[in-house]
């Protein structure tokens, strides 16, 4: 697993469970970044509840995310989300599609729930750009998303690109280093001819580039790096390419954790199978206990107790 | 900020169950399966040495990211390329590189948790080494940074899961833990949250013995004929867990079934896997045969030959004698082969039938001086059996005690691995 998907899968399989055999349930989960779902049946067994608390849903609803709900979701949105939780769905098994395809991409696009308020800011972003590049300039305000306790991302549409700046904090020393050669790695792998199209990636730890330099409230300590990556018109020209863009962006903090975390594992397996390695010779370098047996003169043999 | 749930992870031999605390059922219970690619063998020898210095965007493949865990890894068994390993092995981890990478996929992929926000509860069978520990604690704080780690013993998780039971009344961690999966049943006394060690008693029949049991009563019988010979281990299965009961007398139960088999047997529908040609079988005797192998293990095996009450009065009778008396009070039930249909009424039964005849030759050996009060033996069967373990895990670590017990990143840093070897037993008081 290379990408991290974009869906909860604990979503797709109760959903997919529930509409083949309705039963009572209550179960809470999270996602990445603090997501916290819950997933219930307060009522009857047929009409399941999904609620989500997200961090940053006050930043989300500014930049227009109910209205994206309410695209995707359309009648199963709640006016009115339980109490604790930001959002909530309201889903009627009984009027659930049928069996099939229909019903695959229905538990899909609910699963999916996660992805789609965080798209907000991109699509608006995605939309000022448009209306910024007819206009020829100008530039699209800087939109800040706070999705975890001290990083945010930040998302500017210019004339000519959008802008998304990550910003995240590394716990551990190891980490930081590590996702400093990640990050290398990958303004490098641009180079190569048979990416020239990804987006342009740039890295710094500890000064923040110069678009979101005058925010205030930055950190400035050691431990943070800000990565980014700059979208051109054709990262979400058209509809399918955008979706994309989106749902790949936004796991990009997770992503980019996640692959820290599997290159150490990775490390550790090979310091173990070293490890093994020198045992081994160390077991050949043992002195040999002579074994031999010893006779007297005589021709007895001496045997030890 | 409000703390993220914490994550119970149960890796048995056979099954993983993972979840969040304080739900009653685990989000994901999968086989402890990992396919990678290449064959086994070879993969033990290490993985392969990255190709040569340069752009390692470009050179160097992503092998160790090419695998599947779970039922993946095994619809993924016959992909050419691609061969099934079980990490874990009688409860034991055998392979930490695969184990480690087997976490990786269940964290990210599957829970879609960021592991630097929650703690961790994992659970280990008794008897584990302390080395096995700080193995598991060097894997999760220094590989995934987790915030706080508990590794706590099943048999201690099982009895804390049979607190949801209405008859037990006091929320004690003494008692025996009959623990039946699929492989093994382990028979744990634990006193005041710990296991004593030295008394605990495997026995060699579990639930794969059970189906493999009625398989041969199905073909004595002849009813096997018209099942597939691929699916009829499957059928077996089905068999067990669907239509099986513990009967208190096995010759009542012979002649029930022989006076009235229209109103015993059961016809069981089952249809071919690849073909989808219907077929039916009749499930008689294998009903209460099935779990009567625990109290009567010489209609299976020749070589195993103590039925389960005798091995549970064993073990309590090698335990500290100032235990003995709890150990008999509190016999829990967990795992799945214990869920058979009276199974908990059957035990204590014979249980108390072996503690009276004791107590009466004592009493007899002793000149009827002095009797004893008796011994109350109480087996306690609860909802949540099949998964106890780890709801167990799930019930405690939804307690608001459960972060102070946890070691923490801070602590490890601080202490290094060997601080795992001890943990607080939860609820007690010191």
């Amino acid at each position: 697993m290379i990408l991290l998907e974009s869906h909860n899968v604990i979503i797709q399989t109760a959903l997919s469970e529930k509409l083949a055999r309705p039963s009572s349930l209550d179960v809470q989960f999270v996602d990445y970044d603090g997501v916290r779902f819950r997933l219930s049946t307060p009522e009857r067994k047929t009409a399941v509840l999904l609620s989500m608390n997200i961090r940053c849903w006050g930043d989300l609803v500014k930049y227009g995310a109910l209205e994206i709900l309410k695209r995707e979701y359309g009648a199963l949105l709640k006016d009115v989300p339980e109490p604790e939780y930001n959002v909530s769905l309201e889903i009627d098994l009984e009027q659930a599609p049928p069996e099939g395809e229909a019903r695959e991409a229905f538990i899909k696009s609910v699963s999916l729930l996660k992805r789609n308020a965080l798209a907000a800011p991109f699509e608006l972003a995605f939309r000022t750009q448009k209306e910024l590049e007819a206009s020829g300039s100008g530039q699209g305000e800087l939109m800040q998303v706070h999705y975890r306790d001290e990083e945010a991302i930040y998302v500017q549409a210019s004339a000519d690109r959008v802008t998304v700046i990550f910003s995240t904090v590394f716990r551990e020393e190891t980490d930081h280093v590590l996702g400093k050669v990640f990050l290398q790695e990958f303004v490098d792998a641009r180079r190569l001819p048979t990416i020239q199209n990804a987006p342009q990636v740039l890295y710094s730890s500890r000064d923040p580039p110069l678009e979101i330099r005058r925010v205030p409230g930055l950190r400035d300590t050691e431990d943070i790096g800000y990565v980014t990556f700059v979208l051109f018109p054709r990262h979400f020209a058209n509809a399918t390419v955008a979706e994309g863009t989106i749902s790949h962006i936004q796991l990009f903090r997770d992503y980019l954790h996640y692959h820290i975390k599997c290159s150490k594992a990775y490390m550790h397996s090979r310091m173990r199978h070293r490890v093994s390695e020198f045992q081994k010779v160390l077991n050949r370098a043992k002195a040999e206990v002579a074994t031999a047996e010893r006779k007297t003169v005589s021709g007895r043999t001496l045997v030890s107790r | 900020m409000s703390v993220l749930a914490p994550i119970i992870c149960d890796n048995g031999t056979g099954f993983s169950k993972i979840g969040f605390a304080g739900n009653s059922d685990p989000s994901f219970v999968f086989p402890t399966a990992i396919a990678t690619r290449g064959p086994a063998a070879q993969a033990s020898r290490g993985p392969s040495v990255p190709a040569k210095p340069g752009h390692l965007a470009s050179k160097r493949g992503v092998e160790d990211l090419d695998f599947f865990i779970g039922d993946e890894a095994l619809a993924n068994a016959k992909t050419p390329g691609y061969a099934v390993s079980y990490p874990i092995r009688h409860g034991i981890i055998d392979n930490w590189d695969y184990m480690e990478r087997y976490w990786e996929q269940v964290i990210f992929k599957y829970l879609r948790a960021e592991p630097e926000d929650h703690y961790f509860l994992l659970t280990e069978p008794p008897l584990n080494p302390p080395e096995n520990r700080e193995q598991i604690a060097e894997i999760f704080f220094e590989s995934f940074n987790i915030k706080g780690l508990y590794i706590a013993v099943q048999a201690v998780l099982a009895l804390a899961a049979s607190w949801s039971s209405n008859r037990v009344t006091d929320r004690t961690l003494t008692g025996t833990v009959i623990d039946s999966g699929d492989g093994v049943t382990h028979v744990i006394p634990c006193a005041e949250g710990y296991v004593i060690g030295s008394a605990i008693k495997h026995i060699p029949i579990a639930g794969r013995d059970i189906t493999q049991f009625v398989l041969n009563l199905m073909r004595e019988r002849g009813e096997m004929t018209n099942v597939p010979p691929e699916d009829q281990l499957r059928v077996a299965g089905k068999v067990k867990e669907n239509y099986s009961y513990v009967c208190q007398d096995i010759v009542k139960e012979f002649r029930k079934y022989d006076a009235e088999p229209y109103k015993y047997f059961e016809r069981y529908e089952g249809e071919h896997s690849v073909t989808g040609r219907k077929y039916s079988l009749d499930v008689g005797y294998e009903r209460f045969l099935a779990p009567e192998i625990f109290f009567n293990p010489e209609i299976y095996s020749s070589d195993f030959l103590t039925p389960l009450p005798e091995i549970v009065d064993g073990v309590i009778q090698q335990s500290p004698i100032d235990v003995r008396r709890g150990l008999y009070k509190n016999i829990v039930l967990s795992g799945g082969s214990t869920m058979f249909q009276h199974f908990g009424n059957r035990l204590k039964r014979d249980l108390k039938q072996l503690v009276d005849q004791r107590l009466e030759a004592s009493a007899l050996a002793s000149g009827s001086a002095q009797r004893s009060s008796g011994v109350e033996v109480e087996v306690i069967s609860h909802k949540r059996q099949r998964y106890a373990v780890w709801y167990g895990g799930s019930l405690l670590a939804d307690l608001p005690g459960f972060y102070q017990t946890c070691h923490t990143k801070a602590q490890y840093d601080e202490i290094g691995p060997s601080i795992c070897r001890r943990y607080q037993i939860f609820g007690s008081a010191t």
